[in-house]
């Protein structure tokens, strides 16, 4: 009994070390991916000026083709090596490619110093990121479940989820400590580039713990055995009984998965700076809390996904994330919207500064007001007029002597956790669709071309279906100022709720979630006719 | 219970073909009046994204789906 014992403690602390060396560098990878996101308006400035045509359509490409494109690739190419060598090697070279385009963005020059080829070398680098991750996921979740104990794969495997959300974290967290201590001026300068150069540092500690790993087990065992796939990808997605599994996954699992965590933890913050027009750090605020606070669920969903199965909890996510997103972002909405607070007249100031900067006069007019709950806002008006009278005339003519805008609200402390409220309930929709998914991905293909299979429908999911809710939503919400506009979905919500509909010519708060309720509302059908909730007794051999 | 489960699963896999190959024209007539509407930059790219990246992966993977789904591949599910 003792010995018995010893041996489940011995085996539960194996677990914990292979968890944590896994999850590190899983962790920094997701670092190393999103300082280039979190730097993008400095790493645009350095590398891609918009007055050049070029650069500016490689900025886009950039972002999207290593968040898209790339991604799925990566799955394809390191899944097939993961499959061929084993997952400790794959996943320790994905580590080292990821560190090191990280690591070099941070050397590159900027454009001014050496042209076109700054922005090119960025964009390859950028490339070789998104390649990275895309063999990275996939390994980490594979090699962890082929180390967790039979009936506690959704627990072990939800900690590889939790860290895209660290990784978040840790970025947004480096940044802004670089950021204080050097000072706004010399991190815009050169200091933006240390958050790069920093990470050489973790990925080298990083590859340090996984040289010490040993291989997957059930992998090992299959090798030792010659039982090896010869060709993982024809394997995966010639054969019709694996391909038939890989469109499952994808239609009826990762492509909702993707678009509830895009939505929760992405778009819902460029809703509330760009629709709700609360202010930079406040908005940042509301969204780190709200992940904060909704981080252990992923763990806890993971858990309870062994016990009543994958397939209720994740369906269950996707469907209330269906049902709940138009109450919620309405609330949102109002939560913000300026028309439903009472203004306190005798607090309003506006101050008008004129400047004259090289050849234009600039007019900045600063107007803020104070409401009776608390909130107070800012506008601030940037009118650019050239002193050239025949220049200021053409610009008149053309339509284009418009100030720029600039809104901040800034919420009172109860509508700020309000606020937190309405975004934490969306990470638990995430933390419900997401947190067993690996464990989900893992049981349904085998050991032999696990890697391969479950990379692939787990990339396009989130990096296609999920990466494009904000470019589609923001899409769909400028559609909505449009005259004539009328969007059914929005239509449908205001009748049941009640709420007052938006008047022609002005934005539609909710039309952005067409896109991700009608993909996740697909996948729910879908994987509640097709997806089995088998789950513990499966065998992952 | 299951003969019927069997039944909508196969009648569900016409509707998924249907929807993967009606999305082709339905997302290239809406992009060709957009772009004729505003020829713009922004609207060169959104629309090449979701011409070349999204919807041949929904359109491709819907259709082979929904014609597993009508040959009774998913029936039995492991």
């Amino acid at each position: 009994m003792a010995r018995n014992n010893a041996y489940q403690t011995e085996e539960v602390t194996s677990t914990r070390r292979v968890i944590a060396a896994s999850s590190v560098g899983t962790l920094i990878e997701w670092y190393d991916f999103y300082i280039f996101g979190s730097l993008a308006k400095i790493i645009s400035e350095q590398f891609f000026p918009k007055d050049n045509p070029t650069a500016a359509l490689l900025a886009t490409l950039a972002t999207f083709a290593a968040g898209f494109v790339v991604r799925p690739f990566g799955a394809l190419f390191f899944g097939r090596l993961g499959d061929l060598i084993g997952r400790k090697y794959t996943f320790l070279v994905t580590l080292v490619i990821m560190g090191g385009s990280t690591f070099a963005i941070g050397l590159v020059p900027g454009y001014k110093t050496i042209g076109f080829l700054a922005p090119a070398i960025v964009f390859l680098l950028r490339l070789l990121q998104g390649l990275a991750l895309g063999g990275e996921y996939g390994g980490a979740a594979t090699y962890v479940a082929e180390h967790s104990p039979v009936g506690q794969r959704g627990f072990w495997t939800s900690f590889i989820q939790t860290t895209a959300t660290f990784g978040l974290f840790l970025s947004l967290g480096v940044i802004l400590i670089v950021r204080q201590t050097l000072g706004v001026e010399t991190f815009s300068d050169w200091g933006w580039r240390v958050p790069f150069i920093l990470s050489a540092l973790l990925v080298g500690v990083s590859i340090y713990i996984r040289m010490k790993m040993s291989e997957s087990p059930m992998f090992a065992k299959m090798k030792k055995e010659g039982k090896t796939s010869t060709n993982p990808l024809a394997e995966s997605f010639k054969q019709k009984d694996n391909l038939k599994m890989v469109l499952i996954a994808l239609l009826g699992a990762t492509a909702g998965q993707g678009v509830v965590w895009y939505t929760g933890q992405f778009y819902a913050l460029s809703f509330l700076q760009n629709t709700c027009n609360i202010d930079f750090v406040q908005s940042n605020l509301i969204i780190s809390i709200a992940l904060l606070f909704g981080t252990p669920f992923f763990v806890l969903f993971g858990w309870l996904s062994d016990k009543i199965g994958r397939k209720y909890i994740m369906m269950a996510g996707m469907l209330i994330a269906v049902l709940a997103y138009g109450p919620l972002y309405n609330s949102m909405y109002d939560n913000a919207n300026l028309k439903n607070k009472i203004e306190l007249v005798e607090k309003t100031t506006v101050e008008t500064k004129e400047a004259v900067k090289g050849t234009d006069n600039i007019t900045t007019t600063v107007t803020k007001k104070t409401f009776t709950d608390g909130t107070t806002y800012k506008e601030t008006k940037k009118l650019t007029v050239p002193l050239d009278e025949v220049k200021k005339a053409g610009l008149a003519a053309a339509g284009k002597l418009k100030p720029e805008i600039k809104k901040e609200e800034t919420l009172s402390n109860y509508l700020y956790w309000k606020m937190i409220g309405f975004v934490f309930i969306q990470v638990i929709f995430v933390t419900m669709v997401y947190g067993p998914i690996a464990a989900f991905l893992v049981e349904i293909f085998p050991t032999r071309i696990r890697y391969t299979s479950m990379s692939l429908p787990y990339h396009i999911g989130n990096g296609v279906f999920g990466g494009l809710v904000p470019l589609i939503a923001t899409r769909l919400v400028e559609a909505s100022k449009e005259p004539g506009y009328s969007n059914p979905l929005t239509n449908m919500i205001n009748g049941v709720t009640g709420h007052i509909g938006t008047p022609s010519g002005q934005v539609d708060p909710l039309a952005g979630l067409m896109y991700p309720i009608l993909i996740a509302s697909v996948s729910f059908v879908i994987g509640m006719l097709y997806i089995s909730n088998k789950t513990n007794n499966m065998d992952v051999e | 219970m299951s003969t019927i489960m069997s039944a909508i699963k196969k009648l569900a896999g016409i509707l998924w073909s249907l929807m993967g190959i009606g999305i082709v024209p339905l997302v290239i007539m809406q992009a060709m009046k957009e772009i004729a509407a505003k020829p713009s930059e922004e609207n060169w790219i959104f629309w090449s994204i979701v011409i070349v990246v999204l919807m041949p992966i929904i359109s491709f993977s819907l259709i082979t789906f929904g014609v597993f789904a009508l040959k009774g591949e998913y029936d039995v599910i492991q």
